[in-house]
């Protein structure tokens, strides 16, 4: 625990300050410049993943789990195999390499084991000559799973002898967060607001669903196309997966039609690069909207207590806040997101005592990754509710409170790191207190909040 | 392939005759998709909910993804691929290019075919109609606000050059 200069003197801020150039004029900072891509888009010439085809092309689809949590028994695909025009059904033994991949730990199957940890989990896949005998080949695989007992929140998968949805316990990461003297912040505090907050899971919905397509070149090389956030990483995962050098493995961006976090993560690609190195011939594997709904990452669900104390100065004088984040049946990017929302749990504002608790905790929901905003939208409905609420109690204007309150340059965050040039939000408040009074409006509470 | 479902698909895509034998029993969407490789028609969710796979079936903003191939046999599809090209836009093209209505695109065609059907009918949509023109058009980007002022600001064009009183009559 480091307890930080809560001010830094001008001098020592300017050292901090990195000077930033200023011209009058800037080739496109300001300016409203034609996007790249946007002619082809508008004209529908814009390749994107599902676009692509290749003579003798193969259509992939992939079986999904329909148990929340249960082992497998047995994965019977020799009716599937039958199939006419059927060309590849591979299970978790069909791997050649290593049937664990991950964006920040290999704890997820590319295709399942042993054992299902949420409906929607890879389980097998299918190759076939168009996308019908696809489908007829998924209906006929025999599945025999052995129901495991679930969970579906965070309190559940907490609980004293709940199932454990890993080996290692349902606890995927516990973040703390210490600034100051929490007694004492409260202790100095006037008014004292506490609060439970929960927000729900979304799903990002891009409007193109995920999508993959591989092929072998002349060379050997297995090439695959995605519209992916983070092409490297796919290379290296693909690579462990079919235990292929890296070098002979190609990732290529394609045209992504949105992605906002959940193409950061793996989607269809390390499984067409497996049909494709199986059958030997281009394949494309598109996923439908509900399969994509079902089988892909989603914003961390959260339950937050918050308590926040204010003199009666407005001046906030602590925050303690404890977190419970559900990332699902496997970690995605649900460390960092929860992780961050314990850092930002706070907002804006200078607390000089601070304490948060994040936990990220493994369940058998979909599993939550990285979504635009990443925590700290989540940590946002806290924040701006209790500073609501302790305005209101104070009996001060809450823009008012807030520019009392927020971080600026010289002031520190929770994590004791010092704000320099970043730090806008006295700015935008004082915009904003303009325009009310340029407009004639007022700020009206809700009236659950003033009554 | 089953022999048994192979079907004559003859109509009119984008001002060209087609005549093809090709498998029944699927989509309009998938008969330009995948047998005459139109891909900017695209799929965003196969069940009519997001808009993005709208084409003009006889002047008609339809969805291709609910409607059966064979309901377009004698017919005449318009899809975006006949809309405007690269160097030659379409003014709500160039409308949307120019208010940034176009992220990542994935919408745009869909949305396209939806402001044109729109100002076919009402060359001088209010906001509110322009809205409900889109409604069945969903956008995951832009928030629909640089789309909407697209749209409007095509149709002003449009009737800019249009000779004054031939757009009002050509609405019933
Ligand atoms: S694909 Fe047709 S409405 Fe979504
Ligand atoms: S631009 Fe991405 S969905 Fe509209």
């Amino acid at each position: 625990m480091t307890i930080l200069n809560e001010t830094l003197q001008e001098e020592e801020l300017k050292i901090q300050t990195p000077s930033i150039s200023r011209k009058d004029e800037y080739e496109s900072v300001g300016k409203s410049v034609l996007r790249k891509d946007s002619v082809p888009k508008v004209t529908g010439k814009a390749i994107y993943t599902g676009d692509l085809h290749m003579p003798g092309m193969l259509f992939g689809k992939v079986l999904l789990s329909t148990q929340a949590h249960a082992l497998i028994k047995s994965i019977d695909v020799s009716a599937a195999a039958a199939v006419p025009g059927v060309k590849a059904v591979l299970t978790s033994r069909d791997i050649p390499g290593e049937n664990a991949f991950g964006i920040a730990i290999p704890d997820q199957q590319v295709l399942a084991e042993t054992k299902v940890r949420y409906i929607g989990e890879p389980v097998a896949i299918v190759a076939a000559e168009d996308i019908f005998a696809a489908e007829q080949a998924i209906s006929q695989i025999q599945v025999e799973y052995e129901p495991l007992p679930a969970v579906f929140s965070p309190f559940d998968a907490l609980k004293p002898g709940a199932p454990a949805v890993h080996a290692k316990g349902n606890i995927l990461y516990h973040t703390k967060v210490r600034k100051g003297n929490i007694e004492r912040g409260f202790d100095e505090a006037a008014i004292i607001v506490e609060n439970i907050y929960r927000t729900s899971g979304q799903d990002h919905a891009p409007i193109e669903p995920e999508a993959g397509f591989a092929w072998i070149d002349a060379e050997g090389v297995l090439n695959v196309f995605s519209g992916t956030q983070y092409a490297f990483r796919d290379r290296r995962q693909i690579a462990i997966a079919l235990n292929l050098p890296m070098n002979r493995v190609r990732v290529a961006n394609m045209t992504m039609g949105g992605g906002f976090g959940r193409k950061d993560d793996v989607t269809a690609e390390i499984l067409v690069a497996l049909l494709a190195w199986k059958t030997g011939r281009p394949v494309r594997l598109v996923y439908s909207r509900h399969e994509a709904m079902m089988s892909q990452t989603h914003r961390h669900p959260t339950y937050t207590r918050v308590r926040t104390g204010a003199n009666k100065e407005g001046k906030l004088t602590a925050m303690e806040g404890v977190i419970y984040g559900d990332t699902g049946a496997y970690a995605s990017l649900g460390l960092f997101v929860i992780k961050k929302m314990a850092l930002h749990l706070g907002g804006p504002y200078y607390y000089p005592n601070y304490k948060s608790d994040s936990f990220s905790v493994y369940t058998n929901n979909p599993i939550f990754g990285a979504f635009r905003g990443f925590g700290v939208l989540q940590a946002a409905v806290s924040h701006e509710g209790q500073i609501d609420e302790l305005a209101e109690k104070l009996g001060m204007d809450p823009i008012e409170f807030r520019l009392r309150n927020c971080l600026r340059p010289g002031l520190s965050f929770s994590t004791g790191q010092l704000m320099t040039n970043a730090c806008g939000i006295a700015t935008t408040l004082e915009r904003l207190q303009d325009y009310l009074v340029e407009n004639g409006l007022s700020i009206e509470l809700h009236p659950e909040v003033s009554a | 392939m089953d022999e048994n479902n192979l079907i004559k698909m003859e109509l009119t895509v984008n001002g060209e005759a087609v005549s093809m034998i090709v498998k029944g029993g699927r989509r309009l969407l998938d008969f330009l998709r995948d047998d005459l490789h139109l891909t900017g028609t695209k799929e965003g969710c196969g069940e009519g909910e997001c808009g993005s796979c709208t084409v003009h079936l006889d002047g008609q903003s339809v969805l291709a993804c609910l409607t059966p191939m064979e309901r377009a046999i004698g017919c005449s599809v318009l899809t975006i691929e006949g809309v405007g090209s690269p160097t030659n836009l379409h003014p709500v093209q160039a409308a949307l290019l120019d208010e940034g209505g176009v992220q990542c695109g994935m919408c745009t065609p869909g949305m396209v075919m939806s402001a044109l059907d729109l100002l076919e009918r009402n060359p001088d949509p209010t906001i509110e109609e322009i809205i409900e023109g889109i409604s069945g058009n969903l956008c995951r980007c832009t928030g629909y606000k640089k789309i909407i002022y697209g749209i409007q600001q095509a149709a002003q064009e449009l009737q800019a050059a249009s000779p004054a009183g031939t757009v009002k009559e050509s609405v019933e």
